[in-house]
């Protein structure tokens, strides 16, 4: 028995003979942060989708806790403390923020969901527009608030695909380390698909990297970055 | 809305509701009313469906059509008890409704809208031709007791206390659907109605709740066509034909259908329209669809949103402008 929070072994997904993913195996120890890199294309948000069953496996496996969840649908994933956020802003345009992050927060604590969502609120300081309709917000706060549905309810695992998508360099740093501080604090352990390398090596205990749906590296940040096929196919020689 | 508000104004409403009963003379009138008042109701239970499920039927005229001819056949029967009755049409148009509700609602735009119209059309033919049960195209009478949980039908068919007792249905109504929307239910039907796929990843179960808003508004629609049969005494295939569903969503339409309030009042409107426009233009309806059209154009959330926001002082358009100061 091993303590990985989170364990996908030998995953595929193919449509028809395209192999989006061949053979993926990951791990996640709780409380790690690990990022997920790659050229577009090369499987990551498909491995997000895996784990979260929102795609069907054509093989493999996903625990959760030491748990298979392999056959569970997406609804009884999140009730086990499975959550995700995802690449293109997807909230509820039309839903007051609060109203909306308390839902979000029933399905993992009913008796708490009012303090929970309160106490996202105030952490991804989204407070002030809390009794705002969604789809008033500006584009920061929407992705704080994508942000803020899938972190509330304290899960004990986090995916999250290009959290920092389209902010600026210094709101993605900002909010990079204020996701590292917070997820600490809480004990989320987290999968983090993201672009911006240095997010990504900043924040992450441990990186994988991606190409053609499957891993060519995985470890430390700084053996990663030192890995030779890792800065021929993705990093670029400036790395 | 806090419960305090909701109470308040379905208190005021029930007094505007005396008030009418009690200073409008007019039998002609009052009976004018409460025909509108019975289609207040009925657009209620189409309006809920588009505010909670986002989802237009154009087949709701089936719910309000089978209430009244259910009550014709049992009374005629005489299976049991009217009161018995009216418990058990209901009853059975909101467990069948939310039967149908679990296959059609997986449906999504304008194929379950296209549903909505086939079934309903499906009962409208059968009623027609179904001489024996329904009477046909000629219809049936639906004969009422001499006493209806204890009311007698003396007292039940003076036009004040019909228009009464329809009023107080639709308040009852839309004061029931403001206390159950706040809840969880609510923001549940509110979240898969915005973004289906993100509930499901927020832990909620989509179907269920979709299918019980498509069964509580056929049950609403079920009540209005039971009022309805009050009022008249009798049902028809018409009463289950598109069009009837079709008037249905015009009203939910000019009233606006993102305020409870806002059905009710395009039936009100609807009915006055159709009253005043019909004493001296035989194609009243063409004037009312380019007051139809105005409205859309002009306020797309109906006279309630266009009430709203003069309540608010400023236009809606006007809000966008004081964002960017507070977007991040």
């Amino acid at each position: 028995m091993n303590d990985y929070v989170l364990q996908a072994e030998d995953v595929a997904i193919h449509y028809g003979g395209v192999m989006a993913l061949d053979g993926v195996s990951l791990t996640l120890a709780r409380g790690q942060i690990r990022g997920l890199i790659g050229p577009n294309g090369a499987g990551k948000s498909t491995v997000i989708d895996a784990i979260t069953g929102r795609r069907r496996l054509t093989r493999g496996s996903v625990h959760l806790g030491g748990q298979d969840v392999t056959t569970l649908g997406v609804v009884e994933r999140r009730a086990r403390g499975l959550s995700r956020s995802f690449q293109r802003t997807s909230i509820f345009g039309q839903m007051r923020v609060r109203r909306q992050v308390e839902l979000a927060a029933h399905s993992m604590n009913p008796q708490g969901c009012v303090a929970d969502a309160e106490a996202v609120l105030q952490e991804l300081e989204l407070l002030p527009r809390a009794d705002d309709v969604a789809e008033d917000l500006g584009y920061g706060e929407q992705r704080r608030l994508d942000l803020a549905l899938a972190l509330v309810g304290r899960p004990t695992v986090l995916l999250l695909d290009e959290p920092m998508a389209g902010l600026s360099v210094k709101e993605s740093l900002d909010l990079a380390r204020h996701l590292k501080a917070l997820t600490q604090r809480w004990n989320v352990s987290v999968l983090l698909v993201e672009h911006d390398m240095d997010v990504v090596f900043g924040i992450s205990d441990a990186v994988t990297v991606f190409e053609l749906g499957r891993v060519i590296a995985s470890g430390e940040p700084a053996a990663v970055r030192a890995d030779p096929r890792v800065r021929e196919a993705y990093l670029g020689s400036a790395a | 809305m806090t419960i305090f508000r909701i109470g308040l104004g379905a208190a005021c409403a029930l007094a505007v509701g005396g008030a009418v009963a009690a200073l409008v003379g007019s039998g002609t009138v009052l009976s004018l009313l409460t025909q509108a008042v019975v289609y207040a109701v009925f657009a209620s239970g189409v309006g809920l469906l588009l505010k909670q499920n986002g989802m237009v039927s154009f087949g709701h005229a089936l719910y309000f059509g089978v209430s009244g001819y259910a009550m014709g056949i049992a009374l005629e029967l005489g299976w049991m008890p009217a009161e018995l009755a009216v418990v058990a049409t209901l009853a059975a148009v909101a467990v069948s409704a939310f039967v149908v509700g679990l296959v059609i609602v997986r449906v999504p735009g304008v194929a379950f809208s296209m549903m909505t119209l086939a079934i309903g059309q499906m009962f409208y033919l059968t009623a027609s031709r179904s001489r024996g049960l329904t009477g046909g195209a000629d219809g049936m009478n639906v004969n009422w007791p001499a006493t209806l949980f204890g009311v007698p039908q003396s007292l039940l068919h003076q036009p004040a206390v019909l228009f009464l007792v329809c009023w107080c249905a639709m308040v009852l109504v839309v004061l029931g659907l403001g206390l159950l929307l706040r809840g969880r239910f609510g923001s549940v039907t509110e979240a898969v109605r915005d973004n289906e796929e993100r509930a499901r990843f927020i832990g909620v179960r989509t179907l269920l709740p979709r299918a019980a808003i498509y069964a509580l508004s056929a049950t609403i629609a079920a009540l209005a066509g039971m009022l309805s049969v009050l009022n008249t005494g009798f049902i028809s295939p018409e009463a289950l034909h598109w069009s009837v569903s079709g008037v249905a969503l015009m009203m939910v339409v000019v009233g606006g259908y993102k305020a409870l309030w806002g059905p009710p009042l395009g039936a009100i409107v609807y009915f006055l329209f159709k009253d005043v426009l019909g004493d001296w233009a035989s194609h009243w309806m063409a004037i009312f669809g380019v007051a139809l059209i105005t409205v859309i154009v002009f306020s797309p959330t109906g006279l309630a949103g266009a009430l709203q926001r003069l309540r608010r002082g400023r236009p809606a358009a006007s809000a966008p402008a004081t964002r960017p100061a507070s977007a991040h």
